[in-house]
């Protein structure tokens, strides 16, 4: 069965930019989904089977580290790995966002072999 | 405070790293004294420690061409992708300032950007107000990284 990886960003390039870098990194995903924040990704980990998700974390409505707490309390969607790919990398906030279960993060601006160091291990 | 070098490091950071153009940071321009006819301009608040709003103005030709290499496609018009794109630009700038800053222990938080456009609009600075422009070229053109700052 084919991988399925969810990018969550309030910016529609950033999401296109974050599809177009897993290609250049070599990781094939048979389906990419897009949530433009923290609800809209709920509502997608509610409806489909996601392998892992990359998150921004400054985000309208429901930011990217409300959206990890949300997640952490319900059982159904906890275990799903979430990177954070953010320019807010800052220990405060990588720790805070690790306390809800992120397994790492990337700062914008990224390259492709960063995806690919720190999504690798995930899949 | 310097926020000169901080704007050219974080901008040229991101244009190697994810537009691939080539840019060169020009001289800073003057305060009180410059008018930039631009077409799109976008902007983030970044306070804290001190406020301040950083701004990317560009034409819309520029605006277009940096879209188009950073998504791989032709981009004819200004259009939700270049907002989107230069809104996204400006948030990196943001967040390399609020990263170089917090190494000398001055914390910024930073907003949602925003982006504005119309035909040939100016921008302008009250006199006397804390502000730095660079200009960056590229071969289609020029852009400019402004901050104006009030320190709390």
């Amino acid at each position: 069965m084919g991988k399925t990886v969810l990018i969550v960003d309030d910016s529609n390039t950033m999401r296109k930019i974050v599809s177009r870098s897993l290609r250049q990194a070599g990781i094939e995903f048979d389906e990419i989904l897009e949530a433009g924040d923290g609800q809209e990704a709920l509502a997608v980990l509610a409806d489909n089977s996601v392998d892992v998700v990359l998150s921004d974390i400054n985000m309208p409505n429901m930011n990217g580290l409300e959206f990890l707490k949300a997640k952490s309390e319900d059982d159904a969607i906890a275990g799903i790995p979430v990177v954070m790919i953010s320019t807010e990398t800052g220990a405060d906030i990588i720790n805070e966002a690790k306390s809800y279960g992120a397994k790492g993060a990337i700062k914008k601006p990224f390259t492709p072999d960063l995806i690919n160091e720190t999504l690798g291990p995930l899949l | 405070m310097e926020f000169t070098n901080k704007i050219i490091n974080s901008t040229e950071e991101i244009f190697n790293t994810m537009v691939f153009m080539p840019i060169s940071a020009g001289k800073p321009l003057s305060e009180e004294t410059e008018v930039l006819d631009c077409h799109v301009s976008s902007m983030i608040g970044l306070s804290g420690d001190f406020t301040s709003m950083l701004s990317i103005h560009c034409p819309g030709k520029v605006g277009m061409g940096i879209t188009g290499e950073m998504l791989g496609m032709d981009v004819e018009e200004v259009d939700d992708d270049v907002k989107d794109t230069l809104g996204e630009i400006a948030n990196m700038v943001a967040g390399g300032l609020k990263e170089s800053f917090a190494s000398e222990d001055i914390r910024l938080e930073l907003s949602i950007p925003t982006t504005v456009t119309g035909k040939s609009y100016t921008v302008s600075s009250p006199t006397k107000s804390n502000r730095v422009i660079v200009p960056f070229d590229l071969e289609s053109g020029r852009f400019f990284v402004e901050i104006k700052y009030s320190l709390n």
